[in-house]
């Protein structure tokens, strides 16, 4: 598989304080990254830097080959048309990251108008409709002129999803998109995602500090900590065979698996 | 929708009969004879006898009170043939007027003043706010910090001593305001209310500032701003829809309660620059103690915060989605 | 009707979460060290230290200056003028060190000396019983709740919608005139306390939630116990910022009230009647409420750059 994204040295600072250090990882086309620490690991902000979206102040440094233009070097402008067309994210929080002044429809056909130069109000509706069809929300075209708050949790992430879909993006970066939701919605979303990659080929980076989640889905994975990579490796061999204390310890720590470890693993090895 | 304008409405008729019944008490306990307190400082015991029949003060305070009450819906004569029209809201022996009448005149003088000023703290502070929120941190921020605190922290009676003497006293680029109708001289007329203006929306514009910046400070940290830049969205269009519209939306309804509460600044801006309003009305009234026009005052700025409050509640679950018309609070 | 929540939204995982032990609320020493180190601070605090001392020892100072704030000097101003002070500025000289007052001649200082009396005096009552009301009703109907709750709330409904200015003014003309500070306290305080009551009953009904109070209650403490011992500590920093920004409030109502007459009764003298009184004086001596109102502004502006700074060291976050 050649790789879509393929990040080399990559760094991010405030000031002095470097909270991704030279990591280095690749998203093979059409397969699933996960990237897998606690808080404060830098993984999110990893995520940010790819979308060249970093808070003030951020800095970002080395190289990020997406599907052979260099992402670094990208303009402002030329960066805008990547983000949301090209490149799109699902974030943590569905109520907080959905305006509650404007409908889903409208926030899911501003991503794709914004996109697509000449399309009509009408059409961009429409293809909202069509997007939260495509994460199974029943009655689209009536929920399409509702308020982010009349959704569930489950629902309004569906959304989020919908609004990432709409332009058929090459890659999607989730970041941790299941970690607000109720236990039994997350199962749910996270299956809604695979199968959203089944049917579009779209390459997904999962971001998550539950590897019982990653597990399910990621082909390949690597696990920060402190801002760097301390190990990497496909789902299989990092589930089976630790290398790192740290990533044994994660492993460990996985709360809702209370059968046992080796069960763990071999859950792993399935995915 | 339409319980809960009628839970409004209720509840806001409840508030302006409580306001009168208070203000009516207070008037009717705490003066010690009403009539000594109408007549004013020469009066003859005859005067205060009329004053008395007249007005009814000999009847007990329930009955008085209806009568207010009935002359505000139906109108009402006094004893003395005076025929007041409804909404009446008494009358001044002092000046052998009736109160609506002397409010009604006034109101006009009163909306321009408010209105201009409103308008003018309106465009300061969302301006000012807007720029310090860009700014943050750098020295536009800073300087408009200082500005907006020095603004807080005079009173506006200062202030518009100070703004009269240096404009027009010493500097001489104001005139001293002369009393035109606008047809007449529509320039001087303006320049009539600049300080006026001015003074008035000083320390709202202060305090708009603050909040316009806060607001928009906050909601460009919120994650909705980040998912609108996740799309890719012009940068125009990420402020425009999903940063001004959340910040400044609770602005504009704040505006309206302070709008509607603007009466009690007239008062002081009025009688500092000699305008004729509602609020100079008040001032003079408390310093002759002429009270059924305190009270007709008092009872329309009542009147005003209420209904301003209503207007801006049922305004609010038009333009906020999530305040969806009757959900508690 | 509920207002968007503006506050401050943390991402989950912010680049400085290193010194997230800074978020905590930082003991009181250290609100006090943040504010020594802070010149604008400083001076503030210096400002209100200096009008506090002038309004305790205002006879002693009387004494030194020379003239009480009831004299008239004759020999200031010029009768043929109507009463213009001699002199340049008002009338300053080294008899009368802020000039003096035109048609009657007596002694700025000495009045602005006093005046801040009243001003403090009824500032800082207001605020004492505005507190005290606010904090009980603001308890009473956060921890109780239910019933206690729905008619403590009506209450302030009903006092916020009310034309609170124009009603003092109203009521004071109507009260006689004898007891004027008292009952400028009691005005101030009837219409101020919801303010105070509304923040202290929100935040008390969600520490009423939290671990820790649950944790006494279940072990058996007394109701009384666990607000007075669980609850009210907790609400601090709280009542620390809404008081100080409570004070300069209260200043400029007073100086108002007494502006349009219906405050500090004369002969006694208070900033705002002073600044009152040079109304028809503004362009011939503008010294006359140029002291004042300078005095006045710069206590206002003092008390309020305080409370800011304040409330910026207990809530680092910086939400109102």
């Amino acid at each position: 598989m050649s790789q879509l994204l393929k990040a080399n040295g990559l760094s991010v600072s405030f000031g002095a304080a470097k909270v991704v250090d030279e990591i280095s990882f690749g998203v093979p086309r059409g397969g699933t990254l996960g990237i897998v620490g606690e808080s404060g690991s830098g993984k999110s902000m990893t995520s940010l830097a790819i979308m060249g979206l970093l808070p003030k102040g951020g800095k970002r440094e080395g190289s990020l080959d997406f599907d052979g233009t260099e992402l670094t070097a990208l303009s402002e402008p030329q960066m805008r048309a990547v983000r949301g067309d090209r490149i799109a994210m699902v974030f943590q929080d569905p109520l907080s990251s959905l305006n509650p002044y404007y409908t889903v429809g409208t926030q899911i056909a501003e991503a794709y108008r914004s996109h697509r130069s000449g399309v009509s109000r009408k059409a961009a509706k429409q293809a909202a409709i069509e997007a939260m069809e495509r994460v199974h929300i029943r009655e689209a075209g009536r929920r399409v002129d509702d308020y982010p708050h009349q959704f569930s949790g489950g629902m309004r992430q569906r959304v989020m999803i919908a609004m990432a879909l709409s332009t058929d993006p090459e890659l999607i970066i989730a970041d941790e998109p299941t970690t607000a939701l109720d236990v039994t919605v997350q199962a749910q979303i996270l299956e809604l995602l695979a199968e959203v990659q089944r049917d579009t080929g779209a390459a997904l980076i999962l971001i998550t500090h539950d590897l019982a989640v990653v597990s399910e889905v990621a082909d390949e994975l690597i696990v920060m900590r402190h801002g760097k990579v301390v190990e990497t490796g496909s789902a299989e061999q990092i589930f089976s065979d630790p290398q790192h204390s740290y990533t044994q310890a994660l492993l460990d720590a996985v709360p809702r698996i209370d059968d046992s470890i080796g069960e763990l693993r071999t859950t792993g090895g399935k995915a | 929708m339409t319980r809960f304008v009628v839970n409004r409405v209720a509840g806001m008729l409840l508030v302006l009969f409580l306001v009168c019944l208070f203000t009516y008490m207070v008037f009717f306990l705490l003066s010690p004879d009403p009539a000594v307190q109408i007549c004013g400082k020469n009066c003859t015991p005859e005067r205060i006898d009329q004053i008395r029949e007249n007005l009814g003060l000999t009847d007990p305070f329930l009955t008085q009170f209806w009568n207010f009450l009935s002359g505000l819906f139906a109108g009402r004569t006094y004893g003395g043939g005076i025929e007041c029209a409804a909404p009446c809201l008494g009358y001044s022996f002092q000046t052998s007027q009736l109160v609506t009448d002397m409010i009604v005149q006034r109101l006009p003088v009163t909306a321009v003043v408010a209105i201009g000023a409103a308008v003018l703290w309106l465009l300061m502070g969302v301006i000012g706010g807007l720029l310090s929120a860009v700014q943050e941190g750098k020295f536009a921020d800073k300087f408009i910090a200082g500005l907006t605190l020095g603004g807080m922290s005079v009173p506006n009676y200062v202030l518009a001593l100070a703004l009269q003497y240096v404009f027009v006293v010493w500097l001489q680029v104001l005139p001293f305001s002369q009393a035109v109708p606008f047809a007449d001289d529509p320039v001087q007329w303006f320049l009539n209310f600049i300080l006026p203006w001015s003074v008035l929306a000083i320390g709202y514009a202060a305090s708009y500032t603050r909040l316009t910046r806060a607001n928009v400070i906050d909601t460009l940290n919120e994650n909705f701003v980040r998912t609108a830049k996740a799309k890719g969205l012009r940068p125009d269009l990420v402020w425009r829809r999903h940063a001004l519209r959340p910040a400044l939306t609770p602005i504009v309804t704040i505006a309206g309660m302070d709008f509607a509460g603007l009466l009690g600044g007239a008062l002081i801006t009025e009688t500092v620059f000699g305008i004729n309003g509602v609020g100079k009305l008040a001032a003079d009234s408390i310093t002759k103690n002429d009270q059924p026009v305190i009270m007709g005052v008092t009872l329309l700025a009542a009147f005003f915060v209420v209904v301003g409050n209503m207007v801006v509640d049922l305004l609010y679950s038009v333009i906020d989605p999530r305040v969806k018309a009757g959900a508690p609070a | 009707m509920t207002i968007p929540s503006t506050g401050l939204q943390v991402p989950a995982e912010s680049p400085n979460e290193g010194d997230s032990a800074g978020t905590t609320p930082p003991a009181r020493w250290s609100v006090l060290r943040n504010l020594l180190r802070d010149w604008a601070a400083l001076a503030c605090l210096g400002y209100v230290g200096l009008i506090v001392l002038m309004a305790v020892f205002a006879p002693l100072i009387v004494k030194v200056s020379g003239w009480g704030p009831y004299e008239f000097d004759q020999s200031a101003i010029d009768p043929n003028m109507g009463g213009i002070p001699l002199g340049s500025w008002g009338g300053i000289s080294g008899e009368h060190w802020l000039g003096v007052e035109p048609g009657s001649g007596r002694d700025i200082f000495a009045r602005i000396v006093y005046g801040a009396r009243s001003s403090l005096l009824i500032a800082l009552s207001a605020t004492l019983l505005t507190s005290l009301l606010g904090v009980v009703f603001g308890l009473l109907a956060g921890y109780f709740g239910g019933r206690t709750d729905m008619v403590i709330s009506r209450v302030m409904e009903f006092l916020m919608a009310f034309p609170a200015l124009i009603f003092m003014i109203a009521v004071l003309s109507a009260l006689p005139a004898d007891d004027r500070a008292y009952l400028l306290v009691l005005v101030i305080s009837v219409f101020g306390w919801p303010y105070l009551a509304r923040i202290v009953r929100g935040q008390t009904m969600s520490l009423k939630q939290r671990e820790f109070v649950e944790a006494a209650v279940a072990s058996g403490a007394s109701r009384r116990t666990v607000v007075f011992t669980e609850i009210l500590p907790n609400l601090r920093s709280t009542i620390l910022v809404m008081v100080t920004l409570a004070v300069p409030g209260y200043i400029g109502t007073e100086a108002g009230l007494s502006f349009l007459g219906v405050g500090v009764v004369p002969p006694t003298p208070s900033w705002g009647q002073m600044i009152a009184s040079s109304v028809s004086w503004y362009a011939v001596v503008p010294t006359y409420f140029l002291v004042p109102g300078t005095f006045l502004a710069l206590l206002v502006l003092s008390f309020m750059v305080l409370g800011d700074r304040i409330r910026a060291a207990v809530d680092p976050g910086g939400r109102s």
